[in-house]
């Protein structure tokens, strides 16, 4: 895989030409990008690969069951294994969304499933994205050009394609589609994954429509592209968040958004990809309990571990958390994107008993980890081979049957002190290999 | 023993509602929770809806149960509204008990907790005493110290702020009383409808005691009897709102509402 790093600067050429960018914005303004690509791939094995699998299949099946109960029976609450607290008093429950069945039963059609894995080897969870987790088009567009850049690598190693992600995607929307096109509703170039939504329209064959596209009559979702054919949607992907999707049932106050859109998902004449109200899913007081859903739905024992989570609700870990501060992360429930994540060690006297009397304040409002001691990747670093921090997020599909897709996203943090490696946060991605051998 | 038909009160309703724009808008998409429906406590026996001018498609259930009847019109057009008129009987001795859904029991936007809540609670709370007493005790200390002062708050006014300044409509009324409620321990849903007499809509608050939702009128300090008409029910009023629309254009709106609850039985 060597030769792929004399042929870095040609790979980011052209994802540069193709518009692989990435929006930030910061006071206020709007920045575009490039999303700096490293040449060395991550290589995951064959067995090691099917281990992730397994467990990350198991999560997502246990996921959706548990935001099919939330919507619906509530049966994890009365059985007390989740305290009712962390569901309603958290802003990714939505009580618009109450008692809809989607279509096949179906929440998180599309999860990004963040992990890093230590230096022993053991895969940790870091955090489930069941909203409108962003990325896969990164690797896939970058293998794209890695095949055109090098193609006696790929003859050399025994890589499984991961080009076939567009048709993993079309499949799991087909899957639920209620008579109609698909559509990818994207709100517009100046969202950070405006390249995504477009590559991924274009490769699965859906159309790509902003909210001023789309309109809803008689509780049914049409489409008028600039052909100005009027064409029923069936099922909707949507790469706008909950409380911007329907001024008429959400944020009143919201500018976009396509009117009763939910209304008609109620009707069940559309499906939404992912699902309104998964907020409630990828909470982060909600991860403490996923280990628990998993036995509780589906009666296994979890493959894949948490990382050591501790929840300052309980007396019992709030007495450890506000003696053990100085090494734990501590994470605001309520952000998301590398925001609101604070390293015990990086604070000071005043600072530490602030965030102590805050934690003890509102303890729902913070979990605590124990900080992992990542496996480092090489990084090309000008001439040089550095390591770096890296995660990795998964993508599983959830359609006829639950999919994890042989590739991933990769991504690192460019600063040696960094643990933080969120692309909002400025870092560089990474190929992901799965050995298929 | 379930009473007779006969022993129920048979209230005559209107509810209109007129939006007017100075310049056209088209693309309107409009959602309404301003039709009655029959439930355990009131029954519509007539009902005749006109929805100007383009009518409403089939109804969905919303996430809290209410009816949502949408509708839209592409042309441009200066006016919009509805009327609904019928006749429903009522007995609120008929509401039957139901599950309460725990998400009555959190603060929300308009019911979040401050301090001036917070004192006003710590007056009038009755320490050991039962949800009910609690729940009147607060109405009447509600009814006594908040003054009635259309135009001092508006739709956006949350409990807290309404506390602070010490007068509102009903909505304020309805949100304060939620508040303490909430924080009591008592689950509490804020509701939108129509009460006897004429002028505007009306709103109130049910509390979930021993298995029923029981309706409370903080504004006239009074139970919610037989002369009270429900339209829709939430955690706050943004979850009640009767008619919702979006549309495009410029133009600059005016809304008459009328409602008008007459007893005829």
């Amino acid at each position: 895989m060597n030769e792929l790093i004399d042929h870095a600067d040609t790979v980011n050429a052209l994802l540069a030409r193709y518009g692989v960018k990435f929006g930030i914005y910061k006071n206020n303004e709007f920045h575009e990008q490039l999303f700096p690509f490293d040449a060395i791939p991550r290589v995951i094995t064959k067995a090691e690969f099917a281990k992730l699998e397994k467990g990350l299949i198991q999560r997502v099946d246990a996921l959706n069951a548990f935001l099919r109960d939330i919507y619906g029976e509530k049966k994890i609450l009365a059985d007390g294994v989740i305290p009712e607290d962390f569901v309603f008093a958290s802003k990714g429950y939505l009580a618009e969304c109450e008692g809809i069945m989607p279509p096949k039963g179906i929440y998180s059609h599309i999860s990004g499933i963040d992990l890093v894995q230590a230096k022993d080897g053991e895969w940790y969870i870091l955090e489930d994205n069941l909203r409108i987790p962003s990325g896969a088009s990164y690797p896939l567009i970058a293998r794209e050009l890695c095949r055109r850049a090098s193609p006696k690598t790929f003859m050399h190693n025994a890589v499984a394609d991961n080009r076939n992600y567009a048709d993993l995607l079309k499949e799991t929307m087909e899957y639920v589609n209620c008579g109609g096109i698909r559509a990818i509703l994207t709100p517009g170039r100046y969202n950070a994954a405006y390249f995504e939504h477009s590559y991924l329209a274009e490769r699965s064959g859906a159309a790509l429509a902003s909210c001023s596209d789309l309109f809803v009559e008689d509780n049914v979702l049409y489409y008028r592209g600039y052909q100005d054919k009027k064409q029923r949607v069936g099922v909707l992907y949507r790469r706008i968040s909950d409380e911007y999707l329907d001024p008429l049932t959400f944020l009143p106050e919201s500018l976009i958004g396509v009117p009763n859109l939910i209304n008609a998902y109620r009707a069940g004449n559309v499906a939404i990809v992912n699902a309104p109200g998964n907020g409630i899913g990828d909470d982060k007081g909600i991860y403490y309990f996923v280990p628990q859903m998993i036995r509780y739905y589906l009666d296994q024992e979890p493959v894949l571990k948490n990382a050591p989570t501790y929840l300052p609700f309980y007396e019992e870990d709030r007495k450890y958390v506000l003696e053990n501060l100085g090494k734990l992360v501590v994470k605001d429930v309520s952000e998301a994107g590398g925001y609101g994540v604070i390293f015990g060690r990086d604070l000071r006297g005043e600072q530490l008993e602030n965030l102590k009397a805050l934690i003890e304040r509102e303890s729902r409002r913070f979990i605590a980890q124990e900080v992992i001691d990542f496996r480092d990747l090489d990084i090309m670093d000008g001439m040089d081979r550095v390591p770096r921090k890296a995660d990795l997020r998964a993508f599983v599909l959830s359609g006829e049957t639950t999919r994890v897709w042989a590739s991933g996203l990769t991504r690192f943090s460019r600063n040696p002190d960094s643990f933080v490696v969120n692309s909002s946060q400025g870092g560089g991605f990474k190929d992901t290999w799965v050995l298929s051998r | 023993m379930r009473q007779k038909e006969e022993d129920m009160k048979r209230l005559k309703f209107i509810n209109r509602m007129e939006l007017s724009f100075d310049k056209p808008v088209s693309g309107h998409a409009y959602a309404l929770r301003c039709i009655p429906r029959t439930d355990s406590a009131q029954k519509i026996e007539t009902l005749l809806s006109r929805v100007t001018p383009s009518g409403i498609s089939k109804a969905v259930k919303d996430g809290f149960g209410n009816l949502v009847y949408t509708g839209s019109c592409a042309v441009p057009h200066t006016a919009f509204g509805y009327e609904i008129k019928g006749t429903a009987l009522v007995d609120q001795n008929r509401r039957e008990r139901e599950a309460c859904h725990p998400m009555y029991r959190y603060a929300t936007l308009l019911t979040g907790w401050g301090p001036c809540l917070e004192s006003f609670y710590e007056t009038h709370k009755t320490a050991g005493r039962a949800a009910f007493e609690m729940a009147c005790s607060f109405m009447q200390a509600i009814y006594d110290e908040f003054v009635y002062a259309p135009g001092a708050t508006d739709i956006h006014t949350a409990a807290e702020t309404a506390m602070a300044q010490g007068k509102g409509v009903c909505q304020d009324y309805t949100h304060i009383f939620l508040a303490l409620c909430r924080k009591a321990g008592i689950p509490a849903r804020y509701v939108a409808g129509m009460m006897i007499g004429e002028g505007a809509t009306h709103a109130w608050a049910e509390l979930y005691l021993d298995g029923v939702w029981r309706g409370f009128d903080p504004t006239h300090n009074r139970f919610v009897d037989d002369v009270y008409i429900k339209l829709a029910h939430g955690r706050d009023y943004r979850d009640c709102i009767l008619e919702r629309g979006t549309f495009w254009g410029n133009a600059v709106q005016k809304q008459k509402i009328y409602v008008s609850v007459e007893d005829i039985t």
